[in-house]
């Protein structure tokens, strides 16, 4: 669990699932949770497998960091995109780090 | 050959049928106040405050189930509503959080234990307070977008008549509250997507009167001699096709959105659809009645004589 502080107070990112492998990408489920507990919103990572440490692989919380930088420097537009698609889309919303890495652009 | 809707020399007696509609429309106003006052909107978590948790589960459950298996959290009244698909996935609404630090997490334990596989997938909380804040700052919102809107378009047709202001201001009212009662009605939820709606209904409705209006401006301009009663109907005919599809496809719109937007949509898709309604009606048999009933003219006491 790591701490994220936003404009909307601090944050709790945590792993909402075990990693989903499949041949090329790995699928995980993440919540953000502020401290209060008054709001708590879930979304999906899908990561080339490619991208990850086998370490990373084996002990997911070992991905956290990575996320954090990610999620503190697009919180507002992060928070607004799975919100809205858990409202209106009813799914959790798929941050695709696939044609873009973003955190995982080094393996 | 251009397609017609509405033809063009079509003389329908609008003006002449007012008294009735007004009645109508004043009986109705009066239900809609009195459905506001005595049953009240169901008014969501952004108004009422309180908490919404939406929830899915790998196996179909039922609402009776999930209250049980929240029973030791001790919420009090929840409402538990399926949210489209088949007993998977929920929305649970409640007031009372005091107590509860890490809401998210005492769900999900919980009903980890009551031997659910479910994902809480979002949860929002607004304090009873801001609820109430916000409640006050959408009726001022309301109050004065209507307000300023009937002065502008005072101001705006004030060389014809300075009554076109209250002609709209009331409609707008009409609009409204024809609107609320029958949010009151349905038991939708009025949340801030929906006063959205409606805000968007006042601006749809006071578009539609200034469209009547400004033919109205024109038409008087052009016959000085005419009383105003018949150069409105004049300009209500003259609008009519104008009027109607405009407004037709509008609400063909609404409709889709309203059958197949989902249950989020349904509260802002039906706020619209019956604004955009009465929004149409309104601008024929409300606004220019009032300027007739301010003016006099109706009676044939006063032909107009000033014009822009």
């Amino acid at each position: 669990m790591r701490r994220i502080n936003t404009a909307r107070g601090v944050y709790l990112l945590r792993l909402g699932s075990k990693l989903e492998a499949t041949e090329d990408t790995v699928g995980l489920t993440i919540v953000l949770e502020r401290a209060d507990g008054v709001e708590r919103v879930a979304l999906r990572c899908l990561i080339p497998a490619g991208r990850l440490s086998d370490d990373e692989r084996g002990n997911p919380e070992k991905i956290e960091p990575r996320l954090e930088n990610w999620l503190q420097s697009g919180f507002e537009q992060i928070r607004e995109a799975a919100l809205r698609s858990i409202r209106s889309d009813r799914r959790l919303w798929e941050a695709r780090f696939i044609d873009a890495p973003g955190p995982f652009r080094v393996a | 050959m251009s397609l017609q809707f509405i033809p063009p020399d079509v003389n329908i007696d609008f003006v002449g049928k007012r008294y009735f509609f007004v009645a109508a429309s004043t009986v109705i106003n009066i239900a809609a106040i009195l459905l506001l006052v005595l049953v009240g909107l169901n008014y969501g978590v952004d108004f009422a405050g309180g908490s919404i948790v939406q929830v899915r589960f790998s196996q179909a459950t039922d609402s009776n189930h999930i209250r049980g298996a929240l029973a030791p959290l001790g919420l009090g009244d929840i409402t538990v509503q399926d949210f489209g698909n088949v007993g998977h996935e929920y929305l649970i609404r409640f007031a009372k959080v005091h107590d509860i630090p890490n809401l998210g997490r005492a769900l999900g334990e919980t009903l980890d234990k009551a031997g659910y596989q479910a994902q809480v997938m979002r949860v929002e909380t607004v304090g009873a307070k801001v609820g109430r804040d916000l409640r006050t700052d959408a009726l001022e919102a309301l109050v004065f977008a209507t307000i300023l809107m009937g002065a502008y378009i005072a101001f705006q047709f004030r060389h014809v008549s300075w009554s076109f202001g209250a002609g709209a201001v009331i409609a707008l009212i009409h609009d409204v509250l024809v609107v609320t009662g029958a949010l009151v009605i349905s038991q939708l939820q009025f949340d801030l997507t929906t006063l959205a709606a409606l805000l968007t209904v006042i601006g749809y409705s006071v578009h539609d009167t200034i469209i009547v209006s400004d033919r109205i401006r024109e038409d008087a301009a052009k016959r000085r001699r005419e009383d105003l009663a018949t150069v409105m109907n004049r300009a209500i005919n003259e609008t009519l096709s104008r009027t109607l599809l405009t407004s037709g496809t509008a609400i063909t719109v609404l409709i889709a959105l309203l059958a197949l937007g989902g249950p989020i949509l349904h509260p802002p898709a039906f706020t619209l659809l019956v604004g955009f309604i009465t929004g149409t009606y309104s601008s024929i048999y409300i606004a220019g009645p009032v300027v007739l009933f301010w003016e006099g003219a109706g009676r044939g006491r006063k032909p107009l004589s000033r014009a822009a």
